[in-house]
């Protein structure tokens, strides 16, 4: 397949990914995926587990190393090494299955700290970007809490508002609902619907389809490191073509 | 199927009553006071052969006790102080650099810092000192240790506390190394998702961690320095210059008795018994952020 210039440099596709391959030894984790997110959509994608997701969506702000192929954010080709990669991963926002705040940090330091040191933020200027980002959470009165002293669902949360602080242009969520209670999914759900409604462009990995049904522009659907199957929500999960998306969304559903 | 088991099959309730007779708490009360008994007669025993008269004159002298303040204090009890903190100092410094290697990409690294540890984690603390002290000047035409009197503990000092600190160094690149490793790997993934670079995460997201971890092995590490300093007289001592030990030891031989070794122990437990309640206490609040 060849690789059209024109398109992969059109800004106006915010994930642009081409014939990604992804070995982990001797084990293909994708086999040449094409993938796309255009600015402002909402992409879910759903898959069993080993079939690849989170690795594709690691591959996007390369914190897993993509072994062939190419990605283009914004029409910038970040395989490309010239690239400064903390720059690219400044503009990504990330939400990981286990939170991953600093533990050691309060609060309000796990939302400043890296607009202080990578984009250089004054602290009064990086103090009122992560009030307003923690209003927009709800969790304005754990400001100076430490992560432990959080619920689940106030972590992940807070991990949200921390990736929100860097004024993002995109969000990955790596199943951030995974690793919460059944009852304190709800909360993060529905900050994500209301980041999705106020146009941001996200690429969610998740096992949620109620999620991906109601909020998702598109559904992509993984297994055995290939897409299957994409679409629209209502075709893909509710009137599925391909045999395999069959069989997994009645196993899930 | 298998056929029935032509073993005998007991209840719950047989094999849960032993027909023993004793009540299970009876005999528990029977073993407990079995073993308080030993140690009572044990105690009793050796508080009624040991001749007190004999420990008083030779060890529990209160004339001899007294002549020893204030030195002990301002000399002896200072010099073990800061040539213990100079030696962690250095060896917190050097362990932190050499775990740093032993992580790196770089492989020249992890062999420096590998052949680093296994050497000095295998030599005798009193030999490092005594080669950083006798052998560097030597190898070093014109170096003098004593040049450095600037710094307090420097001097003659001054080459044992390095010694040391090399030592201890070996010991800690190890713990140190151990508690970046057991920082969880989302912690790097999450700083460097926000942009930050690898050195920076590492220096303000993982190595605060780490150090949260390793508390208590590092605790152990300034102990152990601690009575490590009574190694340094090996290098020559004058007045200003004794630590606890080389000052009881001196003392001891001048009065022909054994009193000055118990003040001096007294005092070293002044040290470091306040020194692992404090660490305690610190650790206990951490755990708030963990």
């Amino acid at each position: 397949m060849s690789q059209a210039p024109a398109a992969a440099a059109d800004t106006q596709i915010a994930i642009d990914v081409r014939e990604l391959h992804k070995y982990f030894g001797e084990l293909e984790v994708l086999k040449g995926i094409d993938f796309h997110v255009k600015h402002g959509e909402v992409v879910c994608v759903i898959g069993p587990s080993g079939s690849g997701k989170s690795t594709l969506l690691r591959c996007v702000n390369r914190l897993e190393e993509p072994t062939s192929g190419s990605i283009h954010i914004e029409g910038l080709d970040i395989t490309d090494p010239e690239v400064s990669l903390d720059m690219v991963r400044a503009k990504i926002g990330m939400v990981f299955q286990q939170f991953n705040l600093f533990p050691h940090l309060t609060v309000l330091r796990n939302l400043t700290i890296a607009q202080r040191r990578v984009l250089k933020r004054k602290s009064s200027v990086a103090e009122e970007t992560a009030r307003r980002n923690l209003e927009r959470v709800g969790l304005s009165d754990k400001i100076d809490a430490f992560p432990a002293q959080l619920s689940g669902g106030q972590q992940q949360r807070v991990a949200i508002a921390r990736a929100l602080s860097m004024d993002p242009d995109m969000m990955l969520f790596d199943e951030p609902t995974s690793a919460l209670d059944p009852e304190l999914v709800g909360e993060v759900l529905e900050v994500m619907r209301g980041l999705a409604d106020e146009g941001m462009t996200m690429m969610v990995v998740t096992h949620e389809m109620g999620f991906a049904n109601q909020v998702a522009d598109r559904v992509v659907f993984m297994d055995g490191g290939v897409v299957v199957e994409e679409g629209p929500p209502k075709e893909v999960l509710g009137n599925p073509r391909e045999e395999r998306t069959k069989k997994f969304l009645s196993m899930v559903l | 199927m298998s056929e029935p088991s032509t073993v005998e099959r007991r209840t719950l309730a047989e094999l849960a009553r032993p027909s023993s007779g004793l009540k299970r708490t009876t005999k528990q009360k029977l073993t407990r006071g079995s073993l308080y008994s030993v140690f009572v007669i044990v105690i009793v025993l050796a508080a009624f052969l040991a001749d007190w008269g004999a420990i008083q004159r030779s060890f529990l002298n209160p004339d001899i006790a007294r002549e020893m303040f204030p030195r002990i204090l301002t000399i002896a009890a200072r010099n073990t102080v800061i040539f213990t903190i100079t030696s962690f100092s250095l060896g917190l410094l050097l362990g932190l650099l050499l775990a740093l290697m032993k992580l790196s990409t770089i492989r020249p690294y992890r062999w420096f810092s590998n052949i680093y540890i296994e050497i000095f984690r295998g030599l005798p603390a009193l030999l490092t000192v005594l080669l950083v002290g006798f052998a560097i000047p030597i190898a070093f035409e014109g170096f003098r240790w004593r040049d450095c009197s600037v710094v307090p503990g420097c001097g003659t000092y001054g080459a044992g506390t390095v010694g040391l600190g090399l030592v201890a160094a070996a010991y800690m690149a190890e713990t140190i190394r151990a508690g970046i490793e057991a920082v969880p790997k989302g912690q790097m993934e999450a700083a460097r998702s926000l942009g930050m670079s690898r050195g920076w995460a590492l220096l303000s997201i993982i190595i605060p961690q780490a150090f949260r971890i390793i508390i208590p092995p590092l605790t152990n590490e300034l102990i152990l320095l601690i009575k490590d300093t009574s190694l340094l007289f090996v290098l020559g001592t004058s007045d200003a210059t004794k630590e606890l030990t080389k000052f009881g030891r001196d003392f001891a031989n001048l009065k022909f008795n054994g009193t000055p070794y118990i003040v001096v122990g007294l005092v070293y437990l002044m040290i470091t018994i306040p020194m692992t309640r404090v660490v305690a206490r610190l650790e206990a609040r951490n755990k708030k952020a963990r």
